[in-house]
């Protein structure tokens, strides 16, 4: 065998076990339900083979769907948003400061340790009537009466950004320890104060990073289920739960089928104009 | 970018100088090695997937009734017979069925399934058994009224045995609402506005349409006016702080006053008051019975799973387990001396008539099923 | 003054991070089964049922050997594709990255729902292999992430100096790349360890008979009554992640004390 070919066939030799794993488990089914979307739920529970367009018409005109879809996309964009807000200066700080930043992070990932049903369902504990802040707040005669926090929008999202928060401060933190102190320095030394220093020289150069965490708290945001669930009031759902409900409680399986591959295309879509516009490198570079 | 080739390129001549040519097969090695080693994984855990012979697959709620299963039924059942019983659960019946239904035949053996309509269900989906009663003596024991709707449901062959019943009924927090005005309102205080945001309701479409049904004055079986039992369904919707879709949930709504009053499960609601909770509890006029089955799915281990079956049945089993989850045993009280937690039990009836209690009627439920459930998502979601 | 508030604005989100996790702890020494506050006294009875809970000590079990196996065959598909993707020049090679990324970008439910249903046409029976691997794909991009961001920076001069000394390209990869890289394996490992530990949507679908981890052993706690056993088993995982690596490095500054003297 030739050197060359040896060579160009290295790397793929090196690829193949994990391109095979996520070809076999990944792209395969996918495709399979995307023939499967094009089948017909019938009656008597069998799926009716075929090509119908029925369930891919429902989707795509019932303004239902529509509009979960965009309050869902609502949703997992405030709660980037706030993961922005919130991680940024804390990314800044671990980077910044002078302890220890390994430990700092790894401190931040301590609550993944505790499964994220009892996670989630603790701020029903925190928030609740008879729960912490409520008893810590009549107790310092704030209130008289118990304030109802739980089971809106604003709850799912908190319990949306607690899960998510990490991914933002570990993504920002990479790109803001990539860049050099000196281009600060040198900012500070021709006269910019540090407010104009931080807004022209870091911003901008840990908008990556930035980006990359965002992209990851909306598409992972936008799939998550069982918040709403747990923290949701009756009418709060996502898209998630539409799929979740087609395909569990309606055992309408072309139809969750159509539905899943909706949501993927929407999340697909914004996963193009990221990577068209920054490319995955920096998502690689974001969680070094 | 120029740099990145040259250096590849200069490593990749000094990788080619002193390599000794077979990398490839190494490669290879190492991925028969991975797949040895997934090989190897699958062995110890082979025996979970397929219900070998010998061994029984049963599938019901978690918690409480799952540890009174494993407790009082199971452990002693491997222990007389040496047939091991590999339990498993499921947060919800429409959930197992996904499950069943995408499974292959003979993975799934035992379920506790949940009314008749579930039943009724499986044996359409031609996932009904026979069962040889002959080898189940323990189901004379058994209330005839309970046995009778299974046989109805399936042309005179049984499926499975009834093993337990309850309500849902209206649980409420006896501080803050009387016992008078429970009786005087039923089912509509769930649409009383002086309620707001201290109400919550299981997020269950058939539940939701059973009690909007109530609180029309319509049939639960057989209601007439749909569009009268959606409006019922979105105001309480609206007046609504929580729809909760697990006991936990329900439990800790009541207990922690979040909310005053909700439909709750007849077993869960004695947990409370057990534990000293001031909590009422209400079966209103056409309340939803329900009761509970151990269906035998095709292609199980028939044999085995009769003699659990039968097992099972057998009073003191059956009393311990009602006694361990709350829920009445399927046992007629005539026939069958149940001890003394069990009669106080509620939903329970001591003439083993079940005449109080209306169970949901299949032909009704399962018909509309496809319907009613989809619309109660949008429903639910505020349309 | 802009460092003092930057700093204040950490410690606030600290403090929200936290939050759930004080609560878990302080209720699994809850006298009382629900978690209302003021607590009415202390018990230690949720550890006891821990302790005595058979099914949640049985998914434990399992939860641990399923994220090591994750982590294993995770890492190993992780570095041998990083190591293609970093150290040669393949055609497309942001296309498979890509690809390989995938699976975080696509929504759990999804993933679930797709192999769920791809299984059942082809008539396979689940398996715990198969959950395994469901496991191994959610998790893979994580590994993927790291360990190709810290190759990228080992310098290729260190492997090649190697080599010119006469080293073969396997003893550079064990003697050299891997001892280098090792910070990002590990790390790579410890994400999918974490995230297959939590995992619950995918375990749903996937899960053969008599198979629970801990997510769906609650699940299907939840499913009946309140288990404040849960929250200790949640304390007993948070001492066992902080307590025990602290208690390590204490005991190894005692032992270098005594010896220094």
């Amino acid at each position: 065998m030739s050197v060359e070919a040896r060579e160009a066939r290295q790397p793929w030799i090196l690829l193949s076990p994990a391109l095979t794993a996520v070809a076999l488990f990944l792209f395969v089914p996918l495709l399979f339900i995307l023939v499967y979307s094009f089948w017909l739920r019938t009656a008597t529970g069998a799926d009716q083979a075929g090509f119908y367009l029925d369930n891919w018409r429902e989707a795509l005109t019932d303004a239902f769907y529509r509009d979960i879809l965009f309050s869902t996309l609502r949703i997992a964009a405030i709660t980037t948003l706030v993961c922005a807000l919130m991680g940024y200066p804390a990314a800044y700080f671990i980077a910044r400061s002078k302890g220890n930043k390994a430990i700092l992070l790894l401190l931040l990932m301590l609550p993944f340790w505790i499964s994220y049903i009892i996670r989630t369902m603790s701020w029903i504990n925190i928030l609740g009537v008879s729960g912490a802040l409520n008893t810590f707040l009549l107790w310092t005669g704030i209130i008289t009466d118990p304030i109802q926090m739980l089971y809106n929008e604003t709850t799912v999202i908190l319990g949306l950004v607690h899960f998510l928060l990490p991914f933002m401060v570990l993504n920002v933190f990479v790109s803001l320890e990539g860049i050099d102190t000196n281009l600060e320095d040198a900012a500070n030394s021709l006269g910019a104060t540090r407010w104009e220093t931080f807004l022209q020289v870091t911003l901008p150069l840990s908008l990556p990073g930035l980006a990359a965490g965002g992209l990851l708290c909306f598409v992972l945001g936008a799939g998550t289920y069982i918040t709403p669930l747990v923290l949701g009031g009756p009418r709060d759902a996502m898209f998630a739960n539409l799929v979740f409900e087609a395909i569990i409680t309606q055992l309408n399986w072309p139809l969750g089928s159509a539905l899943s591959l909706m949501l993927l295309a929407v999340l697909g879509v914004l996963v193009m104009i990221y990577n068209r516009y920054l490319g995955m490198a920096q998502l690689m570079k974001g969680l070094g | 970018m120029t740099k990145k080739m040259d250096n590849t390129t200069r490593y990749e001549r000094l990788r080619e100088r002193y390599m000794n040519g077979d990398l490839d097969r190494r490669s290879f090695l190492g991925m028969i090695g991975a797949a040895g080693l997934a090989y190897g994984v699958q062995t110890p855990f082979a025996k979970y997937a397929h219900a070998a012979a010998g061994e029984v697959r049963f599938d019901g709620w978690g918690g409480v009734v799952s540890e009174a299963f494993r407790e009082h039924a199971f452990d002693p059942f491997t222990e007389k017979t040496g047939i091991p019983v590999v339990d498993g659960t499921f947060g919800g019946g429409d959930e197992y069925l996904s499950r069943v239904k995408a499974s292959q035949e003979g993975e799934y053996n035992i379920a506790h399934l949940s009314g008749v309509f579930d039943y009724a269900r499986y044996y359409n989906l031609g996932l009904a058994s026979t069962l040889n009663e002959d080898n189940i003596p323990n189901l004379k024991f058994v209330i005839p009224k309970l046995v009778d709707v299974f046989r109805n449901v399936s042309d005179g062959a049984l499926s499975c045995v009834p093993y337990d019943y309850g309500t849902t009924g209206l649980a409420y927090n006896r501080k803050y609402i009387s016992d008078e005005e429970m009786k005087e309102k039923g089912a509509k205080i769930l649409i009383d506005e002086a309620y707001k945001g201290k109400i919550a309701g299981w997020g269950d479409w058939r539940t939701r349409i059973w009690f909007g049904s109530l609180q029309t004055d319509q049939d639960p079986n057989g209601a007439t006016d749909m569009e009268a039992v959606w409006d019922a369904i979105r105001a309480h919707r609206d007046l609504s702080l929580k729809y909760w879709t697990s006991g936990a949930e329900l439990m800790s709504l009541l207990a922690e006053e979040e909310i005053y009053v909700t439909e709750g499960w007849s077993g869960r609601i004695y947990a409370l008051q057990e534990q000293g909770h001031d909590i009422g509890y209400m079966d209103p006029p056409n309340g939803y019975g329900w009761q509970e089955c151990l269906f035998v799915m095709k292609g199980s281990p028939m044999e085995a799973c009769e003699e659990l079956l039968n097992f099972m049945l057998a009073p003191e089993t059956s009393i311990a387990v009602a006694e361990g989850q709350n829920y009445p045993p399927a046992l007629d009280p005539q026939q069958v001396d149940l001890g003394s937690k069990i009669p106080t039990l509620p939903a329970f009836d001591p003439t083993g008539t079940l005449s109080g209690l209306t169970f949901a009627d299949p032909a009704y439920w399962n018909v509309n099923e496809a319907e009613w459930s989809k619309t109660f998502g949008r429903v639910q979601k505020g349309y | 003054m802009g460092w003092q508030l930057i700093r204040g604005w950490a410690i606030l989100v600290y403090i929200f991070m936290f939050l759930p996790v004080a609560v878990v702890v302080l209720l699994s020494f809850n006298a009382s089964q629900f978690g209302s506050f003021p607590m009415t006294g202390l018990s230690f009875r949720w550890f006891i049922e821990l302790a005595n809970n058979e099914a949640i000590l049985r998914a434990f079990r399992t939860s641990i050997i399923l994220g090591l196996l994750t982590a294993l065959i995770s890492t190993t598909l992780g570095v041998l594709a990083s190591l293609a993707l970093v150290r040669y020049r393949v055609p497309g090679a942001n296309a498979i990255s890509t690809l390989l990324i995938a699976p975080i970008l696509v929504p759990e439910v999804v993933l679930a729902v797709a192999l769920l249903l791809f299984l059942n046409f082809l008539g396979i029976n689940k398996s715990f292999t198969l959950l395994l691997f469901g496991h191994v794909i959610f998790t893979l991009p994580f590994v993927i992430l790291v360990v190709q961001a810290r190759l990228i920076s080992i310098k290729r001069d260190v492997e090649e100096a190697a080599m010119s000394l006469g080293a073969s390209p396997r003893q550079t990869f064990f003697q050299i790349t891997l001892p280098l890289m090792m910070p990002a394996v590990l790390a790579g490992g410890l994400f999918a360890f974490t995230i297959s530990f939590d995992d619950i949507t995918g375990t749903l679908f996937w899960k053969p008979g008599g198979v629970e981890t801990v997510p769906t052993q609650i699940f299907a706690m939840l499913r009946n009554s309140i288990s404040p056993e849960i929250n200790a088993l949640g304390t007993v995982m948070i001492v066992m992640t902080v307590g025990l690596p602290l208690l390590g490095a204490a005991i190894a500054r005692q032992i270098s004390k005594k010896s220094g003297t």
